[in-house]
């Protein structure tokens, strides 16, 4: 380091300050944050280029203006509090770019003090932490979601373990009506944990749609297909209704298998639990639902939902079915139709039914 | 000495069947209830040494709630219970004796996928304490 006296030989610190100011500048215009001094009346005095970037120009425009669109202050204002108080003052908000994105944000205002010690002018910085939110969102939902296939897994491994005992069992005492019985438990659990492990992998990130053309009444048909035999076998009819004119679309098919599987699935479920004595009926139709869209309809006249379980249905790790669900059956349904652009219906009535439907558009 | 009996309830019929059939061959009499309500009437009828209990079935009336009920009934409050569920340790679910002792108090409880070695101890240990 050179003495301060050697750095005032040095020619170059005759321009210090202009070449500080100009330093200072592009530092500033180049920070990934917003930074603004704002006057009295809540106008730019200074913005650097990041806010000029994703907001236009601030010239002659006030900071409530400019970044929320409001013609009057916001209501909860930091700028004003540091020119009320003089103190540094840090909050949390959100912003709508220009782009209509919304930004969640950090903001730090400071005064600037002039000599007779009155606020001359407030700096302002924030900075975007949308995607740190996302990532701490994220990081919330893993845990939890750990913790529940946990559970999960570790029932489906009494299931497992229990039904493999009584194999044992009846092979020991060669009773194999038994051992039979065993085995049922055993391969129940096995549908139970490919089922598990399937929508971890549609619920992850990892997995890219393959879009191509296919007829929804295929897909209908692979559907029955998976459930018949189970259903069959818990005394619940499935009905299939298609409207043949229905033309071939652009959709990833396992991922919209996938999604009515869970559907039907859940529409089993309700009906095994329907405290009625009706028999079980679960309807999967694929129609048009006007000319440009088309929709799958899955109906049950199972249990039906109340208000509370229909307003949670789409929360992760949502689930009413105790021991045997995680609740991640309709996180990948939502996330499967949203990477389609559709959207889900749900009509419930407690002691009446469920009808879920998936619109979807024919483009 | 007549067999000792056990209460299994538990919502799945799968576990009703192959906890039952364990213990059963284990040398006990069973009985089984799915749900919490069946399991009260059927404590009160047959009054068993000692009660499995699933804490987190779908009924209303879950195991919790039957825990309660059985800690609160004058005959009943001494009866055995071990509470079983996979939740346990990853959510939070431990007991503490003192402060949930009005809310949910089995005498002791045990993780699924159950060891049976550990249960058929921990069954044994409460009968002879009882």
């Amino acid at each position: 380091m050179s003495s301060p006296l050697a750095q005032a030989a040095h020619p170059i610190s005759q321009n210090l300050d202009v070449l500080l100011e100009l330093s200072f500048k592009s530092v500033l215009d180049s920070l990934p944050c917003y930074v603004s001094i704002l006057d009295t009346g809540y106008q730019f005095i200074f913005s650097n280029q990041t806010i000029r970037n994703d907001f236009g120009e601030p010239a002659g425009r006030t900071c409530h203006g400019l970044l929320k669109g409001y013609a009057k202050p916001c209501t909860k204002c930091l700028v004003a509090d540091t020119y009320q108080d003089k103190q540094i003052h840090i909050g949390e908000g959100s912003l709508k770019l220009a782009t209509g994105e919304i930004n969640q944000i950090i903001i730090c205002t400071a005064p600037l003090i002039g000599i007779m010690g009155n606020v001359m002018a407030v700096i302002k910085i924030a900075i975007n932490i949308t995607k740190i939110k996302e990532a701490h969102k994220e990081l919330i939902i893993l845990g939890e979601s750990m913790a529940l296939l946990s559970h999960d897994i570790k029932n489906i491994l009494e299931g497992l373990q229990g039904g493999a005992y009584v194999v044992e069992e009846g092979i020991k005492d060669n009773d194999m009506t038994l051992a039979g019985k065993g085995w049922r438990i055993v391969k129940k659990n096995i549908f139970e944990i490919t089922r598990v492990a399937q929508n971890i992998l549609y619920s992850s990130k990892k997995r890219e749609p393959e879009m191509r053309m296919v007829n929804p009444a295929l897909v209908v048909r692979d559907v029955i297909g998976l459930f018949q035999e189970k259903a069959g076998s818990m005394g619940i009819q499935l009905v299939f209704e298609i409207n043949p004119k229905l033309p071939v679309v652009k959709m990833d098919q396992s991922g919209i298998v996938r999604m009515l599987g869970n559907l039907v699935w859940n529409a089993i479920e309700a009906c095994r639990k329907s405290d009625d004595n009706n028999t079980g009926m679960v309807y999967i139709r694929a129609d048009y639902f006007n000319k440009q869209q088309y929709m799958f309809e899955v109906e049950d006249n199972g249990k039906g939902m109340d208000d509370k379980t229909k307003q949670n249905l789409f929360r992760e790790f949502f689930t009413t079915k105790g021991n045997s669900g995680t609740g991640l059956g309709l996180i990948v349904v939502d996330r499967i139709v949203r990477q389609h652009k559709g959207r889900i219906d749900v009509l419930s009535k407690i002691g009446v039914g469920s009808l879920f439907r998936v619109v979807l558009s024919l483009q | 000495m007549g067999k000792k009996t056990i209460m299994v309830v538990d919502d799945n019929p799968d576990f009703r069947f192959t906890m039952g059939l364990f213990l059963e061959r284990s040398g006990f009499e069973v009985i089984t209830a799915e749900d919490g309500k069946t399991g009260w009437e059927k404590i009160q009828q047959r009054t068993p040494d000692l009660v499995l209990l699933d804490v987190m079935m779908e009924n209303l009336f879950s195991g919790f709630e039957l825990c309660r009920q059985i800690r609160n009934n004058h005959l009943f409050k001494n009866l055995p219970i071990i509470g079983i569920s996979a939740m346990a340790e990853e959510v939070g679910v431990s007991f503490n004796q003192e402060t949930d002792q009005e809310y949910f108090s089995p005498n002791m409880f045990i993780d699924k996928p159950v060891d049976k070695e550990l249960l058929l101890k921990s069954i044994s240990d409460l009968l002879k304490s009882n």
